[in-house]
């Protein structure tokens, strides 16, 4: 009797212990789940050695199994299926080795090329076909950027933006004769899908033209000021603008001063100091939906996941070891962070695609292939990974190569 | 006599590897003189990275954009959410890691872009009129080039530098097309140009992808470096500051409280004039007209008309000599006698002579002080004036300024372009330039002292803020967003 009081006097002290740890476990089981997005773990990098003409890459464009990788130094096409990659130079009638733009004509396969410094270019049967100020409509030879549109091939240069009809085969040039642009120097162009052009324009922000009646409508930096952005919210940050990503009934727009976002009636600006982007020189931006967009930064590669929370991933390579590191935020809070075997090849990141669920990032040196096989989009319950990926997820992290 | 031949192909040989070694032991020791303890740290620093790596440099961080007093910054009353162009912007990619070309290489080329010859221009809607500046600048440039040969050209190899020159027309985006030229085609180590905005700014962006650096030595365009480019510097004052200068002699020292403004419509006139419009509004006296009239135009006296409608007390006009001389002449000729302020531009032979008497008086913003005694300035001027038989101006001075500041970075950094650029973008200490010191803010922009100079007695005098005693507004220690909105107010009264 003694024994058991003796016992029972004990767990009473006890209690409050035991109790205490109980509450704990529960605590960490409760904050180890919290609504995370998906973090791309698997990359695969390529580089000249893979065969790419150059490790400087501007621009990447995936068509199916087929993925069109413009370089520096030239053309390169890299088959998923068979894992083998292909490439085009100067030697092979390639008309001009850096390639900062490319887009598919889904109605013949013909693949399109922006020039920067020779015009453009379409691939079609294993021929090049060049067209320049010499010998076309096109306005300048320093494309940044192409776009199909219906029958329409669209270029940005650095003196305005030409259309190029493939049936009639009529050239239009815009500039500031005949659209807003402030200035002239074109810088991107991408197509909605649904019947509106974009146009980003150094100097002239974004400027949306309707196929339907061929207007134009505007999109400035409504304090007008270089220096400074007086509202965070009330049109795109900055008018020296680099991309326009279209979403929804709106876009993203990506700046080297910071990015904004429009949904056709609010705006929302994003800088590094008060979201996950790693910094405010965005070479580009592409959008998965209203909710998902991936910039292109200076330092690293930064992702909107989830617009209702301000959630972001960003990727970097560690410069030292080489391996990736995707940190989590909300607003500027870290989540999480992660480290794998493998990330994108290089900080300076210049253009994301995105190709189903997988990516493909352009950097300064290499390409790189994240695949998303168990992707989901904007945000889930999940279990807080922190450290090294490879150890506390192994199944996701293997594949990393 | 075979040995003999062999003996004596061998002593050859002996005595010109002897010769080699010298020489080479000689450019070195120059190259050591162009290296401070600064720069070797730089230099260190940025030998020291590979393609993954950014140099532990610290970045050029300042508190004020461009010297703006407080009381002329835009929406003074409003913090903004954020400021920019205060924090240097770095250079991130692998470019630095790129190796040096092998042997092969006979010259260290270097690009020249400006206008020398006119054409039809887009930016200006009409024939190009700037070549007679562009020419002066390729004078200039050429001179540098040809002294940096002289004392043994580029340092490591014993090689020549070689001066790559290309027109910039302007038709067309042109300057875009010659950019990538030199990245591609024939490429170089780095560039000095142009002089038109909007040619400056198209070869820009190409510069950007094309990582190559921009060295300007005389687009005034305010915006040129506003715009986070981490491969561009500009070795000269531009509008913004001229602006601020002549705005504060109008207002706070003249007190003028009806000012006309009269400008070109090119971006040159646009942009150019646009701190002293906005000054103006920003301390109450709003301009109260500002005509644009065509560049190349004959006949001003619709504009001139319209500015006497409006009863001014002084008229300012931005644009380009002949123009200036014409909006002054058409002024007094309807017999406008207020008095008439202009742009660094006007301070030129063609001026004076279309302007003749009415020039007594006028009042130019200018970039330097050509008047000031240095030495340097002056044995400049001699070789100039030996070398191509004319005095050098402006453009001249600043050309040889900006192609020496490229040479120095070339020979110092070595043949790779992103330390060309390092070299210049972290370079510790003001250049030392026959324009006087060119200091360069965390846009890689001169800020250096700007002038005003005064036509007087048949000659331009150039005098300084201090000189005339040109009170400024206060410029705050701090950042906008550091600070409180009231700094304004409460700043100490000069």
């Amino acid at each position: 009797m003694m024994r058991t009081r003796t016992i029972l006097a004990k767990f009473a002290a006890l209690a409050p212990l035991l109790a205490a740890l109980l509450l704990g476990t529960c605590w960490v089981q409760a904050q180890a789940t919290k609504k995370l997005p998906y973090i791309y773990t698997q990359w695969k990098n390529f580089g000249v050695a893979d065969g790419l003409p150059s490790d400087h890459i501007f621009s990447v464009k995936a068509d199916g199994d087929r993925v069109w990788i413009g370089t520096e130094g030239g053309l390169a096409m890299y088959n998923k299926k068979t894992g083998k990659m292909k490439s085009w130079t100067t030697k092979d009638g390639l008309p001009w080795p850096a390639i900062t733009g490319i887009d598919i004509d889904k109605s013949t396969g013909d693949v399109w090329l922006a020039l920067f410094g020779g015009g453009i270019a379409r691939f079609s049967g294993g021929r090049f076909d060049h067209y320049h100020q010499l010998n076309s409509g096109l306005v300048n030879d320093v494309v940044y950027g192409i776009a199909v549109e219906h029958d329409n091939i669209w270029a940005a240069t650095t003196a305005g933006a030409s259309r190029y009809n493939k049936v009639s085969g009529e050239w239009t040039i815009f500039t500031e004769k005949n659209a807003p642009m402030e200035e002239i120097w074109n810088y991107n162009v991408s197509y909605n899908g649904a019947g509106t052009v974009y146009l980003a324009v150094w100097g002239s922000g974004v400027l949306e033209y309707k196929i339907s009646d061929g207007s134009w409508k505007e999109y400035l930096d409504p304090d007008g000021e270089m220096e400074i952005d007086l509202y965070r919210d009330d049109g795109i940050v900055q008018v020296i603008t680099t991309a326009v990503a279209p979403a929804g009934d709106g876009f993203f727009v990506s700046t080297y001063f910071g990015a904004s976002r429009y949904d056709g009636r609010h705006w929302r600006g994003y800088y590094n100091l008060d979201s996950g982007v790693p910094s405010d020189f965005i070479n580009s931006v592409k959008a998965r939906s209203t909710d998902e967009a991936w910039f292109s930064t200076d330092k690293g590669l930064g992702v909107l996941t989830d617009f209702d929370s301000n959630t972001w991933v960003s990727y970097r390579m560690d410069p030292k070891t080489h391996h990736g590191k995707a940190t989590v935020y909300k607003d500027r809070e870290v989540l999480e962070e992660v480290e794998t075997e493998t990330g994108i090849p290089h900080n300076y990141v210049i253009y994301a695609e995105l190709d189903g669920n997988d990516v493909w990032i352009a950097t300064s040196k290499g390409l790189s292939w994240g695949k998303g096989s168990d992707y989901y989009p904007r945000l889930r319950d999940r279990g807080v990974v922190s450290g090294n990926l490879a150890a506390a997820l192994p199944a996701a992290a293997k594949g990393g190569e | 006599m075979r040995r003999l031949s062999y003996l004596l192909v061998g002593l050859l040989g002996a005595a010109a590897l002897l010769f080699c070694a010298e020489d080479a032991a000689e450019r070195m020791k120059k190259l050591e003189k162009l290296i401070d303890p600064d720069t070797a740290e730089v230099l260190k620093r940025i030998n020291a990275v590979d393609a993954y790596t950014v140099p532990d440099l610290k970045l050029r961080r300042e508190e004020n954009f461009a010297k703006t007093a407080s009381d002329i910054e835009p929406y003074s009353g409003v913090k903004p959410y954020k400021e920019n162009f205060l924090l240097q912007i770095e250079y991130t990619g692998p470019g630095r890691a790129i190796p040096e070309p092998g042997p092969e290489l006979k010259t260290v080329k270097i690009g020249f872009i400006g206008p020398i010859q006119n054409l039809p221009s887009v930016a200006t809607g009409g024939m190009g009129h700037e070549a007679a500046l562009g020419r002066m600048m390729l004078k200039g440039a050429q001179m540098a080039i040809d002294e940096a040969n002289e004392g043994g050209g580029y340092l490591r190899r014993g090689i020549p530098f070689e001066l790559k020159v290309v027109n910039d027309n302007g038709l067309w985006g042109s300057s875009g097309n010659e950019i990538t030229n030199m990245v591609y085609k024939d490429p170089v180590w780095a560039i000095l140009g142009t002089i038109d905005g909007a040619n400056s700014h198209i070869a820009i962006r190409v510069a950007l992808k094309g990582e190559v650096l921009m060295m300007n030595s005389g687009d005034t365009d305010p915006t040129f470096t506003e715009t986070n480019i981490p491969w561009t510097a500009r070795c000269i004052g531009d509008d913004r500051q001229m602006g601020y200068l002549m705005a504060d002699y109008l207002f706070r020292k003249a007190g003028y409280k009806r000012v006309a403004l009269i400008r070109s419509s090119n971006r040159f006139g646009r942009f150019g004039i646009r701190e002293v419009r906005d000054t103006a509004r920003r301390l109450g006296r709003p301009v109260l007209i500002e005509m644009a009239y065509k560049v190349g135009a004959e006949d001003l006296s619709m504009q001139v008309e319209r500015l006497q409608a409006t009863n001014p007390d002084a008229v300012v006009h931005w644009g380009d000599a002949r123009e200036s001389a014409i909006v002054l002449n058409t002024m007094r000729k309807l017999g406008m006698k207020q008095p008439f302020f202009t742009n660094d531009r006007t301070v030129s032979e063609e001026f004076t002579k279309l302007a003749g008497e009415n020039a007594e008086g006028v009042i130019s913003a200018y970039p330097w002080d050509p008047s000031r005694k240095d030495a340097k300035l002056d044995a400049f001027r001699e070789r100039f004036r030996k070398k191509f038989g004319e005095e050098p101006e402006t453009y001249a001075a600043h050309g040889y300024d900006g192609m020496n500041m490229l040479i120095w970075a070339t020979q110092v950094g070595g043949l790779n372009k992103a330390k060309i650029r390092d070299l210049i973008a972290y370079r510790t200490k003001p250049w030392p330039g026959v324009t006087g010191d060119i200091p360069l803010s965390s846009t890689l922009d001169d800020l250096g002292d700007v002038f005003l100079a005064k036509f007087e007695n048949g000659k331009w005098g150039f005098h300084s803020r201090e000189e005339w005693q040109i009170p400024g507004g206060y410029i705050p220690p701090r950042s906008r967003v550091a600070r409180a909105l009231e700094t304004a107010a409460a700043a100490p009264q000069k």
